[in-house]
């Protein structure tokens, strides 16, 4: 009997009756404000920003005014330029070099202010997206979904892509004597560019 | 197994409070995480709601488990994910050394997982010429110490700032004085960043398995996981059976508990959902029992394994506060540590029960309403049942039994108690037979028992009328 087949078997001995253990329905509690304010909240809360526009603005004078000092500015977007294109990107190790990358979210989450990347925004270098120092995400606000609940029921992304991350703020960790650190080992920072 | 001697709980936990800085820190920084989670709970009206939704999704996995994995390997398969289930740690770790040699990977880059600590793998891969990389930070520091995690969130929570700078010194030749937790996080980065970019093979834990759609979740908060699985061209994902949900829709109420109940988060800075290999990966998922098909059998225990490993229980508890993960002796420490360890091994984890107060804040906070603190209890019966209690506690409980049981001798033993409080001398009343007066004083006598009071006030009176 092979292990599956023994712990399968060991399962079914086992077991507190099914009958007596209904699944309950599909939960959709909480607040359903989409609004930009509750997203920007929560995505500040976490440590992320917002890419200000100012007048005049295109994302790229944005850019260079907040990363003065980023040579490798890699674009995943089709109307961005950058100083190299995804697509011309091999390796991780060669992504690893990327000082700011640009990418477009296909939605973001107002409870939380996460937005969502997969293979189908990184060009499938999934790695891109956490060696790169920075990473500012573009955003439609017609593209926030309320919460949790709604993300998972509403999106089809999580039934079709095979990477798919939620990514609130910049990594963190708090794990030397209880000091909040943002920009841990993945990305420095989180910008969201609305657009 | 039945020679081991039990985790000797109470003086480790003696030890860790001798030293009053790490002490007042591991308390403070606890509690701290526990507030903060009672914040993000006022927030939510629907917060217990969602606890009893979590509650009996869980619940309904556990009864129907044999279905739901059968399904989750469907489409994980479908999907491309090579799946394999090890009955124990031994088999895991096989498992996981053949894929390893199979593509002749020589470094491994790993997340924090709690069921490869379980497995004791590092032990088990190091000597066969594998060299394991945790990229958790906290975990990293506790590899380098060569300590299990005390904690399951935040791993080396009972050190400071200088053990880190002391450990980062010997290993990444840092400055030894170093002050600044972001400097040392720093030389984190830097140290792991060439490991990450040169490793052969990446593996990580995972918080939720779907069967709807055979993808596994991970939360995490450092960036380290999605770098371990998305680097190498090779990912082993490892995680026990009884962390699937039905449906993806379930997840809402899963992550919206998790972090808050950990950290007092709205949600952990990653959310990954892997439903198949990268472009040119492979993927692999290991799903382990190791014990937990027994414990679904456990008519008393088997709630514990709805666990989504949050680690509140262990905030909010005064005992694990003030005596530190490590003290437990067990990879599971803490409330829930107390009541799981012991289905691995009964007489090894005997004491473990007893480290509580039985105040029940661990089963107010848990997001999946397991009754830790009435498991707690259950536990001390079965093990006295099974002849587990160690010597001390055992006569003490015999003789309060057979005093307990006699009231005329338990008077006299009363009065004899309040004599004896007032006079004898504090080596008498202050000594091994007495664990409870470590660290405690004794009460004051009173100067009338309630018994002979009411026989003299009430008892005259109620006769006399």
């Amino acid at each position: 009997m092979s292990s599956r087949d023994k712990v399968l078997a060991t399962l079914r001995a086992n077991r507190p009756d099914p009958a007596a253990h209904p699944l309950p329905p599909v939960a959709v509690f909480g607040d359903m404000d989409k609004g930009r304010e509750r997203f920007e909240n929560a995505l500040q809360l976490l440590g992320g920003q917002i890419l200000l526009r100012q007048e005049g603005d295109t994302l790229a004078t944005a850019i260079a005014r907040r990363f003065p000092d980023a040579h490798v500015i890699c674009s995943a977007v089709p109307d961005f330029e950058g100083s190299i294109r995804i697509e011309d990107v091999e390796s991780p190790q060669q992504a690893a070099a990327t000082d700011v990358l640009v990418v477009r979210a296909p939605f973001g989450i107002a409870e939380t202010g996460s937005i969502f990347l997969s293979e189908a925004q990184l060009n499938s270098l999934n790695s891109a997206a956490h060696l790169t120092q920075h990473i500012v995400v573009i955003l439609s606000e017609h593209n926030v979904t309320a919460n949790m609940h709604t993300a998972y029921l509403e999106r089809p992304e999580f039934h079709t892509a095979n990477y798919g991350v939620l990514m609130t703020g910049p990594s963190a960790t708090a794990d030397i004597q209880g000091v909040l650190i943002r920009g841990a080992q993945g990305v420095r920072s989180l910008s969201i560019w609305w657009e | 197994m039945s020679k081991v001697k039990p985790v000797n709980h109470a003086k480790a936990a003696e030890a860790f409070l001798e030293d009053a800085p790490h002490l007042t820190f591991h308390d403070e920084r606890l509690w701290d995480m526990r507030q903060k989670r009672d914040q993000q709970m006022h927030l939510l009206p629907e917060w217990q709601d969602l606890r009893t939704r979590a509650s009996e999704i869980k619940e309904h996995t556990l009864a129907n488990l044999p279905e739901y994995l059968e399904q989750f390997e469907a489409n994980a398969k479908k999907n491309g994910i090579h799946v394999h289930w090890a009955a124990d740690a031994a088999e895991h770790n096989r498992i996981v050394g053949e894929i390893l040699e199979k593509h002749n990977a020589k470094s491994l880059i790993k997340s924090k997982s709690m069921v490869t600590e379980e497995c004791d793998m590092r032990a088990y891969l190091e000597p066969r010429g594998v060299t394991v990389t945790e990229t958790d930070l906290g975990e990293r520091i506790q590899q380098l110490d060569d300590q299990m995690p005390s904690h399951i969130v935040v791993p080396a929570v009972h050190k400071l700032v200088p053990d880190v700078a002391k450990i980062f010194a010997k290993n990444y030749h840092t400055d030894p004085d170093e002050k600044s937790p972001q400097a040392l996080a720093e030389s984190q980065r830097m140290a792991a960043r060439p490991v990450i970019l040169s490793a052969d093979a990446g593996m990580t834990g995972g918080n939720f398995l779907v069967a709807e759609t055979g993808t596994f979740v991970v939360c995490t908060n450092e960036g380290n996981a999605d770098l371990s699985s998305t680097v190498p061209n090779l990912h082993i994902a490892t995680l026990g059976i009884e962390r699937i949900v039905p449906r993806m829709a379930d997840l809402g109420v899963f992550v919206r508990l998790l972090s808050r109940s950990a950290l007092g988060s709205p949600i952990t800075q990653y959310t990954t959902h892997f439903r198949g290999p990268q472009k040119g990966g492979e993927m692999h998922i290991v799903l382990v029992d190791n014990g937990r098909s027994a414990r679904l059998g456990m008519e008393e225990f088997w709630t514990s394994l709805k666990c989504i490993r949050c680690g509140a229980c262990m905030n909010t508890c005064p005992v694990y506060r003030r005596s530190g993960g490590l003290s437990y002796g067990a990879v599971y420490s803490g409330p829930i540590g107390a009541i799981i360890d012991p289905t691995f091994n009964e007489r090894k984890y005997s004491t473990l029960p007893f480290a509580s107060t039985m105040n029940g804040s661990c089963t107010n906070v848990c997001p999946v309403k397991i009754n830790i603190h009435e498991q707690l209890y259950k536990w001390r019966r079965v093990l006295a049942e099974h002849h587990e209690l160690p010597f001390v506690k055992r006569e003490i409980m015999h003789m309060a039994g057979r005093l307990m049981g006699q009231p005329t001798l338990y008077r006299t033993a009363i009065n004899g108690t309040e004599v004896a409080l007032s006079t004898l001398p504090r080596f008498v009343l202050y000594n091994w037979l007495n664990p409870w007066g470590k660290h405690r004083e004794l009460p004051h006598p009173v100067k009338q028992t309630f018994h002979s009071w009411y026989k003299e006030n009430r008892l005259k009176k109620g006769k006399a009328q």
